[in-house]
């Protein structure tokens, strides 16, 4: 009885190709909308969390409990005696999900040349390991990164530049509270300055060598206050940073955050970009709703005729519901193919090429504390693009249960009667 | 005229200075008896111009640091000049006006402070860099209104509770002085935020005649939500109204 049912249900579809076309556009259009908006949105969170962590930040960071977030510079990793930064390093790239680590130093003082001076922020980084994590070496804007070879250089902020008014190669003064209360302060060369596009970094913060920054700050060669760390796969940061926090505190007390606990900001942002995502899935989904049924409805008082004389030949009620729904079901999977097929060159297209969004002003586009650049890249969202084919193909069939608990309740004399 | 006022808002002596600088600008508002105690408080440490040895010490959770330093006062001009540990020697601190410089022998260059690092903490220690050198004239800025006579440990004393003025740009909420009764020094001075919550507390001790005036010659500063640091300041040697000549307040010019 069974397959009687499926061969009637799918003889049934094409009895009419016109409307079964109709129906499956409306299908196959709405799941490809929800697979570019899937698409975009997953695109936006990747490149706001890509763009949020890898500029300065880094995705997860290994700090002394209690560093953060008042970052006081005695509270470095291991207190006092600091600790061995190379097996630090060893044992958090040991974990197979890391990409790259490196130790970070911070200060806080005042950048002083000739007349102006400025509050600043103070980075110190190794040079050849930073750029694994970061990618602040990318946006430099004039002259060029720290190097190796000049440990009394500083790269700071374009904007920091032209409002204290010194350029690459300008002698500064850097004055600030060493850890053990005296006034540290050298003489330092800029060789640099970089554009972030973010106003806080490229008026407040200047980089210079880990080691610079450790003379400066009196504290000794052993004593580092960070390890950033970038990760193969950024969403699986949170995970990490716990497993990360149980191995090392089994030799060094540590506190390891993940971007989300460290950028919250950003952390709300994702959350927003779900909400939205969300959202428009609905109304995708209520368009889709109206349509199918619409065109469900139609179908079956079109076929209120010849599901009368079905009934009258000794099909059961339940029968005819089950085969609408059967009918809806086919419907919908053949629609969710045809979209699928038409989706995936757009998606590939907003994966590659991304949508531009203000070539013209060729402007960068900042967005939640985060700079975002006019082109918006699509990413797959392979579990978003089931949920809206399982959520469509749901949509199909619980708009096609109304028509046949109607067509079931049919009196099937009067039925046949209908013209 | 000009000369009269200038003497009359004399600066006060570094430290001493800048926590009882209570120049004598007040107007008849406050009750007279009152105001001239506070007033009589605020003279102690008042001159045309100074020279003082002193020696801070600094107890805070990373340990403890002594630093030695000569203070130069004359009108509004103040100099600070480090001379122990040797690594920090030499270091110096000028103000002139309202501006602030440092002079950092080890970068051998000057730098001018802004205004928004003036209430950072100075080296360290329970003291800001506006402690230090700005003046502050409480009689002008704060209503002084009498707080407490009685007995405090055993020693008479009175009280005096300082508000500030509607207009006035202060930091604080309300200041206690307490002065002793016998001799009319300071004792103690209590600074409170605008919820009337204790922040920091100034006591006074070790009274000594020096240049012909009985001063305390200990400063202990606390501060509330730093629990076991504190701040000592004491004067081994203060000489007032000594001829100082203008080019002492110099440093190096800036590069």
């Amino acid at each position: 009885m069974r397959g009687r049912l499926l061969q009637l249900a799918w003889r049934n579809l094409w009895r009419n190709p016109r409307r079964t076309f109709i129906t499956m556009a409306a299908i196959a259009f709405g799941y490809v909308m929800l697979l570019f908006v899937a698409c975009l949105m997953a695109g936006l969170r990747w490149q706001m969390i890509q763009n949020g962590t890898c500029l300065v930040m880094s995705q997860i960071q290994v700090h002394a409990p209690g560093y953060y977030p008042s970052r006081s510079i005695q509270k470095t990793l291991g207190g006092r005696q600091g600790t061995d930064i190379g097996a630090v390093l060893a044992a958090v790239t040991a974990d197979r999900r890391v990409y790259a680590a490196t130790p970070r130093v911070y200060g806080y003082g005042l950048l002083s040349a000739a007349h102006r001076s400025a509050g600043v922020e103070l980075m110190g980084i190794v040079p050849d390991q930073e750029p694994k994590v970061t990618i602040l070496n990318s946006q430099i804007a004039k002259g060029s990164y720290l190097t190796a070879r000049m440990p009394k250089g500083v790269v700071i902020g374009d904007k920091l530049a032209s409002t204290i008014g010194i350029g690459v190669g300008s002698e500064i003064v850097l004055l600030t509270q060493a850890a053990d209360g005296s006034m540290g302060n050298d003489v330092y060369t800029v060789v640099g300055s970089f554009h972030s596009g973010l106003d806080a970094v490229d008026r407040g913060l200047v980089l210079m060598s880990l080691s610079s920054l450790q003379d400066l700050l009196h504290l000794a060669p052993t004593r580092i206050h960070e390890v950033g760390i970038k990760l193969n796969d950024i969403m699986a940061a949170t995970t990490v940073a716990a497993a990360l926090g149980l191995q090392l505190s089994k030799t060094l007390p540590v506190r390891v955050m993940a971007w989300p606990e460290l950028a919250p900001e950003l952390a709300n942002y994702v959350q927003f970009n779900h909400g939205i995502t969300f959202v428009l899935f609905f109304i995708f989904f209520l368009l889709a709703v109206i349509g199918v049924m619409n065109t469900m409805l139609m179908a079956v008082f079109e076929r209120t005729r010849e599901l009368g004389m079905l009934m009258a030949l000794g099909m059961r009620p339940v029968q005819v519901i089950v085969l609408i729904l059967t009918e809806a079901a086919g419907l919908a999977v053949a629609s969710l193919v045809v979209g699928g097929a038409l989706g995936v060159p757009i998606l590939w297209y907003l994966q590659e090429h991304g949508l531009d969004l203000g070539g013209a002003t060729g402007g960068v586009i900042s967005l939640a504390g985060v700079v975002v650049g006019h082109l918006w890249y699509g990413r797959q969202d392979f579990p978003a693009y089931g949920q809206a084919a399982l959520g469509l193909a749901a949509t199909a069939l619980v708009s096609a249960l109304y028509p046949a608990w109607r067509a079931a309740h049919f009196r099937p004399t009067e039925a046949i009667r209908k013209v | 005229m000009t000369f009269i006022r200038r003497q009359k808002r004399s600066v006060a002596t570094f430290l001493g200075l800048a926590l009882l600088s209570l120049a004598p600008m007040s107007h008849a508002a406050d009750d007279q008896q009152t105001r001239e105690t506070v007033e009589r408080v605020a003279r102690l440490f008042s001159s045309t111009s100074s020279i003082a040895t002193v020696k801070m010490q600094i107890i805070n959770e990373d340990g403890q640091r002594d630093i030695s330093m000569k203070i130069w006062s004359l009108g509004e001009k103040i100099l600070v000049r480090i001379t122990n540990p040797q690594d920090e020697a030499g270091t110096a601190i000028l103000k002139e006006g309202s501006d602030i410089w440092y002079y950092l022998p080890k970068s051998n260059r000057t730098v001018k402070i802004p205004p928004s690092m003036a209430m950072n903490s100075w080296m360290g220690s329970d003291f800001t860099i506006d402690d230090l050198v700005k003046e502050t004239f409480l009689t002008r800025d704060y209503s002084i209104s009498t707080f407490f006579q009685g007995k405090r440990g055993g020693i008479e004393v009175d009280e005096y509770a300082l508000t500030p003025k509607p207009q006035a740009a202060v930091v604080w909420g309300k200041i206690i002085l307490q002065i002793r009764k016998a001799d009319a020094v300071p004792t103690w001075q209590g600074f409170y935020d605008e919820n009337g919550q204790l922040v920091r507390e100034l006591t006074f001790s070790d009274y000594k005649v020096m240049s012909g005036r009985l001063i305390p010659t200990r400063l202990v500063m606390r501060t509330a939500e730093k629990a076991g640091a504190q701040t000592t300041i004491e004067y081994e040697d203060v000489a007032f109204d000594v001829p100082i000549s203008e080019g002492t307040f110099s440093l190096p010019s800036p590069k």
